[in-house]
């Protein structure tokens, strides 16, 4: 199932790559502009989803002819569970100019530990040293600015 | 000889000796836990390598890739769950020898295996880069368009699974590739309008979210591990070993040669190696009875072939500019920003830089010995390092080592998108190397290609013309026909044994 659903995805997104292609302007002294390659690719993506969807059709009618308690249940928790590191990544993005890098790293972290059951204390102290190294590391010895964060530089002098 | 000489002191300063050091120990330690795997450990290095020399910035690869191949045989051995999947092939052999107390003694024998793996691999390096180098000093962009599409074209033949897949994983890498200005019209391609995409993806963000935030992902949405505490052997680590590297040096020879030959193709890197090395070393030897009940022979030829996996990788990569597999991708990247440019004429100018790169290897490999002898030692620290731990740090390091490329908030959000798709694709069994592929390949496949339809006018036969071109074109068009080859070949001989059985009976 999931398969096809990512045949028709793959043969969707081939179409949006071709269209997108031919708008793209042509040279004059050749046949072949910037729109040749996107359009191959386009072309393959919608082809090779083709074909994935296409083999998946049997699978697809067993699985619907079948009693329904014969398919596995789908774990939506897990997949949810897995997206969380996104989230926090976006958070990062999101909050990291205001908050500060070494905060919203610590408080992902954070969260990420006691998700998994790690103990409290452990991992607010790993969480915090981890942090104000990695900060330090990159900020201090490789000269990345990392967003040292408005709400600090307004609390420390 | 001058050279050589600055070469080696290139290497053997305290600096780069520290950095050889401490990448080892990282790669031990990545390698070593199960999920983690040596690309991943790879691309998490590269952003702080970025503010490194060359030197010791390809030396810190160099350790880490090799340390960590050979540390993934750790877990595997005490818990039946392979660190990287190099081990994957031979893990129910080591695991089955560790039940039998002997756990030690076959971790001690995986890394001289890995050693000479690694060092076999180095010297075909050594030798035949230089020579395949003077001969592709005469590649035009007819040569280098084939070269390109063979590294694609292998890299969806060769890999385990779904061919399908395998392509269209190749194809959101070349679309990657695509994006920014072209280099032909200077038209912007899926730019959107965003001013950091005009110089097209950055790779180093798409690998940390295709190898560490896709790993991330799916370690969260799996269900939490109760990871026991293994019984921990007391044999010794080296005391049998040299017996075995005695008995079984012809499988050594034969995973070593084997191991190099694969790396050195795009896209089969070292687990394809050692699975197809541990195939090849079951069905030559004599006795194919004891593999799968815990039998040394087992673990010789595979352990030995993803090591020198890892070495050969870099025949195609330094000659080319083609990696050989997903590390190898991240090295060339690497090499650019570093202004050591892969090609031919890296062995022509390089001066002392060649012979760093070579005496690295070796030394990389060597000191595998040692830290890998105290990992053997200390196996319980690495194999019981909480991952709940683990990998929000991990999560951490992603996020600033994305941003620290180009100091950009951009670079985070092509990780996470990346990432995402990474995290379905992987989900649903799409090989992840035709995509780094594409992505390192795509350029050059589609610059080659415009500048020889520029030189011929636009005429396809061109690309046939020059012999070398004219054998590569061919190379291709066989490989692409070999499955088709393949299933003609099967169907013409069942019905040819189906005419034989009643003869014989």
């Amino acid at each position: 199932m999931r398969d096809f659903l990512l045949g028709l995805a793959f043969v969707i997104g081939g179409g949006v790559v071709i269209a997108v292609a031919q708008t793209y302007p042509t040279m004059p002294a050749l046949q072949y502009g910037p729109s040749l390659f996107p359009s191959l690719i386009g072309g393959g993506m919608v082809i090779g989803g083709l074909v994935l969807a296409l083999t998946r059709i049997g699978q697809l009618r067993i699985a619907f002819a079948g009693p329904r308690s014969q398919t596995p249940r789908y774990d939506y928790r897990g997949l949810l569970i897995s997206l969380l590191p996104c989230a926090l990544i976006v958070f990062y993005i999101l909050a990291s100019e205001w908050l500060g890098a070494p905060l919203c790293m610590a408080v992902s972290m954070l969260i990420l530990m006691l998700l998994r059951g790690a103990r409290p204390w452990l991992s607010l102290v790993v969480s915090l040293v981890v942090a104000a190294a990695i900060y330090l590391l990159f900020s201090r010895y490789l000269l990345i600015p990392l967003p040292e964060g408005t709400l600090l530089s307004q609390i420390l002098p | 000889m001058d050279s050589f000489l600055q070469g080696l002191a290139m290497v053997f300063n305290v600096q780069t000796m520290l950095f050889i050091v401490a990448a080892a120990v990282f790669g031990l330690f990545v390698g070593a836990i199960p999920g983690l795997t040596a690309t991943m450990a790879v691309a998490l290095l590269v952003p702080i390598t970025f503010y490194m020399d060359a030197t010791p910035a390809i030396a810190a690869i160099v350790a880490t890739s090799a340390m960590a191949i050979f540390a993934g045989d750790i877990p595997g051995t005490y818990l039946n769950i392979p660190g990287t999947p190099a081990s994957a092939a031979y893990v129910g052999e080591s695991y089955r020898l560790a039940q039998k107390g002997r756990a030690r003694e076959t971790l001690g024998t995986n890394l001289i295996c890995s050693v000479i793996g690694g060092l076999f691999g180095t010297m075909v390096l050594v030798f035949v880069s230089p020579s395949l180098a003077e001969m592709a000093l005469n590649f035009s962009s007819f040569e280098y368009f084939w070269l390109a599409l063979l590294g694609l074209s292998s890299s969806i033949f060769i890999a385990i699974g779904s061919r399908v897949k395998a392509f269209l994983s190749l194809t959101v890498g070349l679309l990657l590739s695509t994006v920014g200005l072209d280099m032909m019209s200077g038209a912007p391609r899926f730019t959107f309008g965003v001013p950091d995409l005009m110089a097209g993806i950055n790779f180093i963000p798409v690998m940390i979210g295709m190898f560490a935030l896709n790993e991330i992902m799916m370690f969260y949405g799996s269900r939490a591990e109760a990871r026991s505490v293994p019984v921990m052997a007391k044999d010794s680590v080296f005391a049998n070993a040299p017996g075995h590297v005695k008995t079984y040096w012809r499988n050594i020879l034969r995973g070593s040669s084997l191991g190099t030959l694969i790396g050195a193709l795009p896209g089969a890197g070292a687990d394809i190696a050692a699975w197809i090395a541990y195939a090849l070393g079951k069905s030559r030897s004599k006795e194919k009875e004891k593999y799968g009940t815990g039998h040394i022979e087992g673990i010789v030829d595979a352990s030995s072939a993803n090591n020198s996996g890892i070495s050969g990788a870099w025949v195609p990569a330094l000659v080319f500019g083609i990696p050989g597999d997903t590390i190898t991708a991240i090295v060339i990247g690497v090499l650019y920003m570093k202004g050591m440019n892969p090609g031919p004429t890296i062995f022509m100018n390089g001066g002392g830089q060649v012979y760093a790169l070579f005496t690295v290897f070796f030394v990389a490999n060597l000191i595998m010995l040692p830290i890998g002898y105290l990992a053997i030692r200390a196996s319980k620290v690495f194999i019981l390092t909480p991952r709940k731990l683990l990998m929000p740090v991990i999560l951490s390091f992603c996020i600033v080592g994305a941003f620290a490329i180009n100091n950009s908030i951009t670079d985070i959000w092509i990780m996470l998108i990346i990432g995402l798709v990474a995290f379905v694709l992987a989900r649903n069994d799409f090989p992840m190397a035709p995509a780094i592929l594409g992505l390192v390949l795509g350029g050059t496949l589609e610059n080659s290609f415009m500048s020889s339809m520029l030189k011929s006018n636009g005429d396809l036969l061109a690309f046939f013309e020059r012999p070398i071109s004219a054998a590569l074109g061919a190379l291709v068009i066989l490989i692409w026909a070999l499955p088709t080859l393949i299933r003609l070949f099967r169907h013409w001989r069942r019905p040819a044994q189906t005419d034989q059985t009643p003869r014989s009976s």
